[in-house]
């Protein structure tokens, strides 16, 4: 019978908190939108599935030798770590927010300390602490991004980075909503958590993870969630919008054919943009960096077997680890909040004033090189979230004319906006970070 | 809580001011290594005309492209009527 219990107590059906038991229904709901609904279909399976994997009671995957210590609270364990945390108290809640605020060399210590008396860091916790807390996933991703991605439409048609820009409007929009939601009391973030969140209207995942593990850690799971839940969505926030702010003769407009861009440009772009990153924004050179290697070595044509790697093998493999971290993340404590569901609208916001923005500009281009020159769809484009954007345009135009594709055309701002929201990225840890 | 808001703004201001100035520099030097690089490399397009004429003038090659043609048409007839 004592046997019996013991088995009982140590299970999950008796140790599962509500918290838990909904945030295990949320990662099913990811898994569900993933597999059923294709929204982004690489990313959210890990996610989704790292999400359940965080919240099984008394796993502790997700959680850090001192937490899982804390946790389990045998007194003896209790005692040293609040010697070793300089604490008064027992309480073992109150010791998890002390080891939080903690500087490094406590951490180090309590967690020595956790060690001794039998406790491990969870799985996922050592891959968040490895892939994402050091910035590794987020960049090698980056790099892949480089090694796939083509600019020869943009060096044919240079003027197409305006819109890649334009487009960044919705995340410092954004960043400024979020902010004034906090001024009237109805949110409460701070200037970095704001710029974290409006990094999302960058519609670019590893920048969204890179900016929000720099800026605000604990809202990561939120952030990555929603960026990637509407870079799925794009094919349905942006049509709406595109078609409110173009006429109907705009979207007839058939772009001239771009011309043939030379190996040796091709080979020659990353190398200045990345001088350009290097004398001017050193704060963007760890992801711009990354990217335009990847490029390098995917246009240089000496390095095949690099550049395969980089896009194929290497990017896969960081995906997995990237996916479980950000699900590691979605742990009851952390995402069950009402700063989640402000994330989640101002996330749509971000993504809805940054296609406005970047057709808007379009329609100012158009109109300053006489009228006929430039489709405003392929200004949509500048929200990066490659290649689906681009796509969304070509789509829209030929429902206007069906035989316009502007598929290349919308390449050329698409990828311009990869470039400008880690540009932005960049301003914003140099601003606030 | 006024302070948070300026802050929000001047980093808007500054942040999409940066980013325009940034993109607007690349565009300068993106079009400027571009008209380099060509003035060093010329276009290719005359080169490949070139080499498609020959191709088609060439008797021997024709006569295996019609070759080819033929027995692929007599192929796909062939597996219509099976159908």
């Amino acid at each position: 019978m004592e046997k019996l219990l013991s088995i009982w107590f140590a299970s999950g059906m008796y140790n599962i908190t509500f918290g838990q038991f909904f945030m295990i229904i949320v990662g099913l709901v990811l898994l569900y939108l993933a597999i059923n609904k294709k929204f982004e279909p690489l990313l959210l399976v890990p996610i989704g599935f790292g999400g359940i994997l965080a919240n099984i009671p008394e796993a502790g995957m997700a959680f850090s030798a001192v937490e899982n210590a804390l946790h389990f609270a045998r007194p003896e364990v209790v005692r040293d770590l609040a010697a070793t945390l300089g604490a008064t108290s027992f309480d073992p809640d109150q010791l998890k927010h002390i080891y939080y605020d903690s500087n490094a060399s406590t951490h180090a210590a309590a967690s020595l300390v956790a060690q001794d008396a039998g406790y491990s860091n969870g799985m996922l916790y050592n891959f968040y602490t490895i892939a994402v807390a050091s910035g590794a996933a987020p960049l090698l991703i980056f790099m892949g991004v480089g090694a796939m991605t083509d600019f020869g439409p943009l060096l044919a048609n240079p003027r197409t980075l305006f819109l890649g820009a334009a487009a960044q409007f919705g995340i410092f929009a954004t960043v400024l909503g979020a902010v004034g939601l906090t001024s009237l009391g109805w949110m409460n973030f701070s200037i970095k958590e704001a710029a974290a969140i409006g990094i999302i209207g960058g519609a670019d995942g590893p920048t969204a993870i890179y900016v929000s593990t720099m800026l605000a850690p604990h809202l990561l799971g939120a952030i990555a969630v929603s960026a990637y839940a509407y870079m799925a969505l794009v094919p349905m926030v942006q049509p709406p919008i595109m078609r409110a702010l173009t006429t109907q003769r705009e979207r007839k407009i058939v772009m001239s054919q771009l011309r043939h861009v030379s190996k040796r440009e091709k080979i020659f772009f990353p190398i200045v943009l990345m001088l350009l990153v290097a004398m001017l924004l050193p704060d963007a050179a760890p992801l711009l960096g990354m990217f335009c290697f990847g490029n390098l070595m995917r246009e240089c044509g000496v390095v095949d077997r690099l550049s395969d790697t980089a896009q194929n093998a290497l990017i896969n493999i960081v995906t997995i680890f990237l996916g479980l971290s950000v699900g590691s993340k979605l742990s009851a404590d952390k995402f069950l909040d009402l700063q989640t569901l402000g994330i989640l609208v101002l996330g749509i916001v971000a993504f809805a004033v940054g296609t406005a923005a970047g057709v808007l500009m379009a329609k100012l281009m158009n109109q300053m090189m006489g009228g006929n020159a430039i489709n405003p769809l392929i200004g949509s484009a500048g929200v990066s979230a490659v290649p689906m954007a681009a796509r969304v345009s070509n789509k829209l135009g030929l429902e206007a004319n069906s035989q316009n594709f502007l598929l290349m055309h919308a390449m050329g701002p698409n990828v311009a906006g990869v470039i400008g929201s880690a540009v932005a990225a960049g301003v914003m840890i140099k601003f606030v970070g | 809580m006024d302070e948070l808001l300026s802050e929000g703004l001047s980093l808007m201001v500054f942040g999409m001011g940066f980013v325009i100035v940034f993109l607007t520099l690349l565009v300068i030097a993106t079009s400027a290594m571009s008209r380099i690089v060509m003035r060093f490399e010329p276009a290719p397009v005359p080169k490949a005309a070139a080499k498609a004429k020959t191709m088609s003038s060439n008797p021997a090659d024709d006569a295996q492209l019609i070759a080819v043609m033929t027995a692929a048409i007599h192929k796909f007839r062939n597996d219509r009527k099976g159908q």
